[in-house]
């Protein structure tokens, strides 16, 4: 078995790796250059990615949308033939906005979860720009996909199957994992390629399927193409990079990190997320975090009760505070240095393809 | 009846029996559905009286009766 390339918009990446988009301002220009450069596809992360302009409390729609066009023009300054995609979360308010916006950047996708985008191909039917959606079931995509067929006669350019290890905002509820009611990667992986079939052939066109959620090494990579997936997606393993854009604090909390130090926090957004144990973590054991300011960033929020604000704890870690909220795949601890990118995917490719020759 | 119709296709998608469906029940909060089950429920509705309900139609649907005065004023 070989490493196939992965073919998104058109263009061609050398090997099946999309570093996926994280928020808040984690993955930015810098990454996103590094990893086109490498030979992998780009995502970076719309949320709330003014959080650093003056202004943003003001008016963050206006913040955000002059910073993701500033991002992306950067980006494609230097690098105009990559594949660069954009995450934007479905629970966002003024998804339909940010959509719309970005379906005339110069970007080759829009990634959506954190929600069913149900609405997405109405945004960018007629465009350049390819929709994508990030599932943790294969229920999840047959009812998007059967969603979109029906109404938009729509195909996404490609699916993410995103099992429980990954990070930030996970797709299985508090008490799926309390009950152990969840599905491993790669069953998820392996039903999903299975509903996908009936629209391919439809459509007759390939729906890559990409796997997400505790991929961290190249083993981790052999193994889950052998069980059919079309590829990865790796984002904890791309913050231990020289070039991620993340604080250096991020960065070192990541590579410091133990086993016992990733746990699973209650979020705004509704469903759990996975970050590491520090002074904010530790407080909502027991208490709640009074917000300072709201942007109305989710739809989910419901404002009155949150055990705190997601962007305020997000972005202030994106700031450099290590007290603000770390959110990190369940893997981090397994990553004890920070290395360039290109040092990281020609490991992974090397370790990957010694396993796919021998076994 | 429209609300008879309704009321016998959520107890089959949500798996529940007929009698705890009321026109007044949340499907969320009282039925127990979830996003994922709100879109199967939608569809089934779609294709059962051979309607179309638009995203934004669809994000008003809180309770059962807002499923029945929706089809009924189509």
């Amino acid at each position: 078995m070989k490493i196939k390339e992965l073919i998104i918009n058109g263009k061609t990446a050398k090997f099946p790796i999309i570093q996926g988009g994280m928020g808040i301002r984690i993955s930015l220009g810098k990454l996103a250059k590094a990893c086109m450069n490498s030979g992998i596809v780009a995502t970076i992360s719309a949320a709330q990615i003014g959080f650093l302009r003056k202004g943003f409390k003001d008016n963050p729609m206006k913040e955000n949308l002059i910073a993701l066009s500033e991002e992306i023009s950067n980006i494609r300054e230097n690098n105009p033939d990559g594949i660069l995609g954009v995450n934007l979360m479905h629970a966002m308010n003024n998804y339909q906005e940010f959509a719309e916006f970005l379906s005339k950047q110069d970007i080759d996708f829009i990634i959506s979860g954190a929600g069913l985008p149900v609405d997405l191909p109405e945004y960018i039917k007629n465009t350049k720009v390819k929709g994508a959606f990030i599932v943790s079931s294969a229920r999840a995509a047959r009812l998007l996909l059967k969603s979109w067929d029906r109404r938009h006669h729509f195909m996404p350019e490609f699916i993410v199957c995103e099992g429980p290890l990954a990070g930030g905002h996970l797709g299985f509820t508090k008490d799926d994992f309390d009950s152990g009611n969840v599905e491993d990667l790669e069953s998820i992986v392996r039903t999903t390629k299975e509903i996908i079939k009936p629209f391919e052939e439809k459509y007759n066109k390939q729906i890559p399927i990409i796997a997400a959620g505790g991929i961290n090494d190249g083993h981790d990579i052999a193994s889950i193409l052998k069980s059919g997936a079309d590829g990865v997606q790796m984002a904890t393993r791309f913050i231990a990079s020289d070039e991620c854009d993340a604080s250096d604090e991020y960065k070192d909390m990541i590579i410091k990190s133990k086993e016992e130090d990733i746990v699973r926090v209650e979020s705004p957004a509704g469903l759990p997320g996975r970050a590491i144990r520090n002074y904010l973590t530790n407080i909502l054991e027991t208490k709640r975090i009074k917000p300072k300011y709201c942007v109305n960033c989710l739809k989910t929020c419901n404002k009155s009760n949150i055990p705190y604000c997601i962007t305020e704890q997000l972005g202030n870690s994106s700031n450099g505070d290590n007290k603000g909220l770390i959110f990190t795949g369940a893997k981090a601890y397994l990553i004890t240095k920070i290395e360039s990118v290109d040092e990281i995917v020609k490991r992974l490719i090397a370790e990957c393809k010694i396993d796919l020759s021998f076994n | 009846m429209v609300f008879e119709k309704v009321k016998e296709l959520i107890a089959v998608e949500l798996g529940i029996e007929e009698e705890t469906v009321t026109l007044e029940s949340d499907l969320s909060d009282d039925l127990g559905a979830d996003s994922l089950d709100a879109i199967e429920l939608i569809m089934a509705i779609e294709e059962e009286f051979e309607v179309e309900i638009s995203d934004s139609e669809a994000q008003k649907i809180k309770r059962v009766n807002d499923i029945v005065s929706f089809l009924e004023n189509v």
